[in-house]
């Protein structure tokens, strides 16, 4: 799979993941579709999907690094958690994954490469816009458009071109099934998205981002603006999407962490401190400092 | 401890620093509301009395026959826009069907001008050789002073006829190849005693009569159809005049006779004080006008007025008989055609003021309705007029309107999209360039666009208008230097920092998480802009071009000095041409005319009602701009 519009020969309104493999595919990856279920989690599935090598990153122009020495892998149809404390870098390293730093003038990738599906996504001749399509990303603060409810989960459908209404319908209608919102929102499709509750705008960012069927998605502090009880529902959702997605998602909340993530990846002042199984990193970490703040004794 | 507590407030004169700080600044908040709300009530006030006193104008205007005439004035106008027509038709096909016999009498015409003009003392001279030589034939020294100023004469003729322009002899073109010549020739021939023009300019004098007589007679009794109404109107109007102005002076009567008697007591110069007292004496105060004695004039003109407009009807019928079925000339059909279909309509509009005429009465009620109506939707705005001052706010409205319309055509798109390129689109550096530039419009003083505008703008739009290439344009080639579309332009460019900064802000507003949203959904810049930000900013930007609208409406200096200031309804007739017309506006005619009419006078208050409306214009757009944003506001 590539980035690169002009060897993506798939027109893209018709995006399937139940394609073949594509030559462009490293051989060693084996590209699965989300639609079917990936029950079990062996060795193959934890074969990385997005590979972070040696990254470093700066806010100004490599003045000060942000980021130092980043260098992880995450695996494919899996849940990953980045913890750490505030200001330790998880946005802004969650955020070079879809390249919405590019959107800062001063920021810059200064050592290290992102190889995601084997592509560098830095290479010249990748086109952030197509990378954003397969990567997608939900905030800390729902933002759902001043729009209607089927214009929120139609917009990314309908920015690739797809004019057709049926298809528009249909896609809209799977997204917001997978995200659980169709049966609150299924009679009230074109009324606005900022008449919903919190909970339910957030879900429908969630929807918002699966509609266009991504590869990744990409969750910053999904729940900190929500109360426990919609924070439950998106846990719940997170859950069932890892089914068909590979989703990486930036906590504070270690219970949360422990609930959804199946990886957690700890970082402390721009760095990666330690990697592993959720269940090691909480309950046998290898770092001191990782141990000292899954136990609360800072951060 | 007591004192813990204690206020530490520093106190001035007995009045805490912080109360006296904060009274300063609540002072002056409230200060600009009461500024706010004398500016209403003086200026609803003065606009208010507008009404009584503009009713009490008209009343007279009818009481006094004014209205009377006016009634026929207009038969009589409508009659003279046909009648231009007329003409215009009659001169097309005489240059078309006669052009070479025009042009030989036109350029003879000028080259007997100018000898008589130039050759003034000679041919005096000659004249009175020649008398002098008839009285005394034999006379050789009467002879030789005849052959001598006849000499004198041949002399000055071929002075004359060497300084003789063809150009202006023949301006439109009409003489064809050699008769320039031959008319200069036969100058020779020419007898400036006996002022017999040559055979060949006679025969042309004939063949011009024998193409274009019956048109002519025509067309003289079109224009004469008229004439006979048109003098009854003259002598009425002169009865009407006299009879306003005793009735005005009646309505003045007892105050000037007391600021008379006031003068003389104070005057310390006896002849003065009995000149004062005499003229007090003078002044007769009636209880009321005698306006039905008065008018009695005009109701015994009345079958008079019924004989000659049915008289007029036959002339004018028997003139259009008289009119050529299938002229020469295009341009005289396409004439002569929109004569005969406005000739309905004016022909209607003729029966109706009739009516209106036999039925005037000076003493019916004029309605509240009509006076008021007569104010806000009266074609004419005519002031300092001997006659009657008319206040109607139609063609300043217009005025005023259509500029407006036009600047923000220009403005904008222009603006808008200025300001989504540097909000969502420009680089930094873009930014720190184009954001001061249009900014810096602003600072323009008025005037100083007003001047570009007559010295610069005009002149270019004139010439540009005169491009051949250019003349499908509608209303090109313009009439005038200063014109709607002038104006319109210049104040589009002083709408646009208004419009911009207004967007730019309401754009700002717009979430950045909204741009973030869409971008991360892989949407492009463009996309983002044009499907999320400019909707999300939609209500604040059509709020900034409300205000925008506001700004332009209320502008003075501009349309004053650029607009041509014609106080008249553009005419539309034309269609989008129309913008090069010039025209006046509401705020034009405030600047202009407040300087010079008296306080409390009836004209003075139709400017304040002209204000007042200004004023509630923009109210109302600012009013509905504020509710715009406040109801669309992104929680
Ligand atoms: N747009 C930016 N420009 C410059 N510096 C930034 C920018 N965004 C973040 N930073 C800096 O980069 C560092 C990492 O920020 P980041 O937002 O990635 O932290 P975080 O781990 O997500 O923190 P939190 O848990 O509070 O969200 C911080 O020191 C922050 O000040
Ligand atoms: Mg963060």
């Amino acid at each position: 799979m590539s980035f690169v519009p002009q060897l993506n020969e798939r027109s893209m309104n018709e995006i399937n993941f139940d394609a073949t493999p594509e030559p462009a595919l490293p051989a060693e990856i084996p590209v699965m579709s989300p639609a079917k279920s990936r029950g079990t989690e062996g060795k193959e599935a934890a074969k990385s999907l997005i590979e972070i090598e040696d990254l470093g990153f700066s806010y100004d122009l490599g003045q000060t690094e942000t980021l130092r020495n980043i260098t992880l892998s995450i695996p494919k149809g899996q849940v990953t958690s980045f913890i750490g404390p505030s200001g330790c870098g998880k946005s802004t390293l969650l955020r070079c994954l879809n390249r919405m730093n590019d959107l800062i003038d001063t920021a810059k990738v200064t050592r290290g490469k992102i190889k995601i599906m084997g592509q560098d996504i830095h290479a010249a001749d990748v086109d952030p816009i197509e990378l954003r399509k397969r990567v997608g990303m939900v905030f800390q603060k729902y933002n759902p458009f001043p729009k209607s409810i089927f214009e929120n989960a139609a917009y990314g459908m309908r920015i690739q071109g797809v004019k057709s209404q049926k298809v528009l319908a249909e896609a809209v209608e799977r997204a917001l099934k997978q995200s659980a919102l169709w049966d609150e929102v299924k009679d009230r499709l074109n009324s606005s998205a900022l008449g919903l509750s919190g909970g339910q705008q957030q879900r429908l960012c969630i929807a918002r981002a699966i509609a266009v069927q991504p590869e990744i998605i990409l969750m910053d502090e999904p729940c900190s603006a929500l109360d426990p009880i919609a924070t439950a529902r998106i846990e719940e959702l997170i859950t069932d999407l890892k089914e068909n997605y590979t989703i990486v998602i930036v906590t504070h909340n270690m219970q949360q962490a422990t609930r959804v993530s199946a990886r957690t990846a700890f970082f402390y002042l721009g760095e990666l401190i330690e990697v592993g199984p959720t269940t090691k990193i909480f309950g046998n970490p290898s770092k001191k400092q990782t141990e000292d703040y899954v136990s609360g004794r800072f951060g | 401890m007591a004192k813990q507590f204690e206020k530490r407030d520093r106190r001035f004169l007995g009045i805490g620093v912080q109360s006296a700080i904060k009274g300063f600044f609540g002072g002056n908040a409230l200060l600009s509301i009461a500024i706010l709300l004398l500016i209403c009530v003086f200026l609803g006030k003065e606009a208010f009395l507008f009404f009584p006193d503009h009713h009490k104008g008209l009343q007279l205007y009818r009481k006094s026959g004014q209205e009377y005439v006016d009634g026929m004035k207009r038969q009589v106008e409508d009659h003279a826009d046909l009648n231009s027509l007329m003409a215009q038709a009659y001169f097309a096909e005489k240059a078309d069907i006669a052009g070479r016999e025009w042009g030989v009498v036109d350029a003879f015409g000028y080259l007997v001008d100018l000898a008589e003009d130039e050759g003034e003392d000679e041919i005096d001279a000659w004249a009175d050789a020649r008398e002098e030589l008839e009285d005394a034939e034999e006379d050789a020294e009467v002879k030789r002073a005849e052959s001598e100023a006849r000499a004198a004469w041949g002399e000055k003729l071929g002075e004359i006829l060497a300084k003789a322009d063809r150009a202006e002899a023949d301006r439109f073109g009409r003489l064809e190849a050699g008769e320039w010549e031959r008319l200069k020739a036969s100058m020779a021939e020419w007898d400036p005693v006996e002022e017999e023009p040559p055979a060949f300019v006679v025969q042309a004098e004939k063949d011009l009569k024998a193409k274009m007589g019956t048109f002519e007679a025509a067309r003289n009794a079109f224009a004469a159809a008229v004439g006979p109404l048109n003098d009854l109107k003259e002598t009425l109007r002169g009865k009407a005049m006299v009879v306003k102005e005793e009735a005005e002076a009646d309505l003045t009567a007892v105050a000037r006779k007391k600021a008379l008697v006031e003068g003389a007591a104070a005057s310390t110069n006896s002849e003065d004080r009995q000149r004062r007292l005499d003229e007090a004496a003078a002044i007769v105060i009636r209880e009321k006008f005698p306006f039905a004695e008065r008018t009695e004039v005009f109701y015994e003109s009345k079958p008079e007025h019924a004989r000659l407009a049915a008289e007029y009807l036959v002339a004018l019928k028997a003139a259009m008989e008289l009119v050529p079925r299938a002229p020469g000339s295009k341009e005289a059909e396409a004439r002569l055609t929109q004569i005969r279909s406005e000739l309905p309509d004016v022909l209607q509009d003729f029966s109706r003021n009739s009516v209106m005429v036999q039925e005037w009465r000076h003493d019916k009620p004029y309605g509240w309705w009509r006076s008021i109506s007569a104010f806000f939707f009266g074609k004419d705005w005519v002031t300092n007029s001997s006659w009657h001052d008319f206040f109607g706010l139609l063609p300043l409205f217009t005025g005023s309107l259509l500029i407006s319309v036009i600047a923000l055509m220009v403005a904008v798109p222009f603006a808008v999209s200025a300001a989504i390129y540097v909000n969502q689109l420009a680089r930094r550096w873009e930014q720190t360039i184009i954001k001061p530039a249009i900014e810096f419009v602003q600072a323009i003083p008025s005037v100083v666009l007003g001047f570009f505008g007559i010295m610069v703008l005009g002149t270019f739009l004139r010439e540009l208008s005169q491009v051949e290439a250019l003349s499908w344009v509608p209303g090109f080639p313009m009439a005038e230097r200063l014109n709607i579309l002038n104006a319109g332009l210049l104040l589009g460019l002083m709408a646009v920092p208004t419009i911009f900064t207004l967007c730019e802000d309401a754009l700002n507003n717009v979430p950045r998480a909204f741009g973030e949203a869409s971008l991360a959904l892989g949407a492009s810049k463009l996309q983002t802009v044009w499907r999320v930000i400019a909707p999300a900013a939609a209500s604040g930007i059509l709020a900034a071009v409300l205000l925008g609208f506001g700004r332009v409406i209320g502008e003075t200096m501009v349309v004053l000095l650029v607009a041509g200031n014609k106080i008249a309804i553009p005419d539309f007739s034309e269609g989008i041409g129309v913008i090069t017309q010039p025209a006046h506006t509401m705020t034009g005619i405030i600047a202009q005319e407040t300087g010079e009419v008296d306080k409390g006078s009836l004209h003075w208050r139709a400017l304040f009602m002209v204000g007042l409306i200004l004023f509630v214009i923009s109210l109302f757009l600012n009013w509905t701009a504020q509710r715009i944003i406040h109801r669309f506001r992104i929680a």
